[in-house]
């Protein structure tokens, strides 16, 4: 009886308490304000597949908007859409034509440069864009970043912009 | 009418002190609910890593153009070999191939500067050079030559294909 007695003290002891919530709010909104200060709200939305590590840059200007082609591990996206397959980071030699452009990017180019061209035929403000945005792995071989490159000036993508991470 | 949010023995009840009393207590619970849901949702979300962009296409060029209507008087391409080696190709008013030996396993990024800083010193109206690499370089060591090359030539071009 003696412990039941102390249990009801206790109980009406601890009605009076409450916890202390206003500075933990006043935390909470110093936290929210600068994680909306720095959160990105630009409209190009780069999303590298699992496993891409981008080269690293210090010079680096903004990102643009441009056709995204993705040259990842094992596959040549565009527009994040797989078009072709790679075998450790090269193409298949069969799907290389003698000026150095690739058979399998060539339908996906032409495409998306035909749309560009009906959309500016249809809207005198839009213009045709000539702007390309690579965003590859660091370890890919430059004959790999060659053929892609070869293979969308050819269709009039010559404005080459290469997506880096920005160093310190 | 006097609002206390501070006092003890109220935050988040919400409850009058007395029956006569206009002092209240805020009920911060749900607002601290809200917060906490928000923060985790934007820390979910928020891009840790900063995405650049390099130039290395018509823009670079063009930009060179525009700084001065004239061709430059000399074409540098500098083409980054096996093993670590480069050469600097001049061609125009100088035709010369300056080749750059590796320094222990690794790109002469030093002498590399040093040669182009000389070569823009003789000719001022220089400001673009061509990039080019061996099938095998890998892409990040591309894009360091071009960084390194930025600093003296501001338009870099991705050549060779």
């Amino acid at each position: 009886m003696p412990k039941r007695r102390g249990f009801l003290r206790r109980g009406r002891q601890s009605e009076e308490m409450a916890l202390q919530i206003t500075s933990m709010a006043d935390i909470f909104m110093i936290l929210l304000v600068f994680l909306l200060k720095g959160y990105s709200t630009s409209v190009v939305n780069i999303n590298p597949t699992q496993g891409l590590m981008l080269p690293e840059a210090h010079a680096a200007e903004q990102s643009v908007e441009a056709l995204k082609v993705e040259i990842a591990i094992d596959s040549v996206l565009v527009e994040g859409m797989p078009i072709t397959m790679l075998k450790n980071y090269k193409f298949d030699p069969t799907d290389r034509i003698a000026n150095g452009t690739l058979k399998s990017l060539a339908p996906k180019f032409e495409l998306e440069r035909k749309r560009q061209f009906m959309i500016a035929k249809q809207n005198s403000d839009v213009k045709v864009d000539p702007r390309i945005m690579i965003i590859a792995d660091h370890r890919v071989p430059y004959s790999t970043i060659k053929a892609v490159l070869a293979s969308a000036a050819i269709h009039g993508y010559t404005d080459f912009k290469l997506a880096t991470v920005r160093g310190e | 009418m006097s609002v206390s949010m501070m006092e003890p023995g109220g935050a988040g009840s919400g409850k009058r002190h007395g029956p006569g009393s206009q002092d209240f207590d805020l009920n911060l619970a749900p607002i601290i609910d809200c917060f906490v849901v928000l923060i985790a949702f934007v820390l979910a979300s928020a891009a840790f890593l900063s995405i650049g962009i390099l130039d290395a296409g018509i823009a670079a060029a063009g930009a060179a153009s525009t700084s001065n209507s004239t061709p430059p008087p000399i074409n540098i391409v500098v083409e980054l070999k096996k093993s670590h080696q480069m050469e600097v190709k001049v061609t125009g008013k100088m035709n010369r191939t300056i080749p750059i030996a590796a320094t222990k396993d690794a790109w002469n990024y030093e002498a590399l500067t040093q040669q182009l800083a000389g070569l823009k010193s003789s000719f001022p109206a220089v400001s673009a050079a061509t990039l080019q690499a061996d099938d095998a370089v890998e892409y990040r060591e591309v894009v360091q030559s071009m960084e390194v090359v930025r600093k003296t030539l501001p338009a870099v071009l991705l050549g060779g294909f």
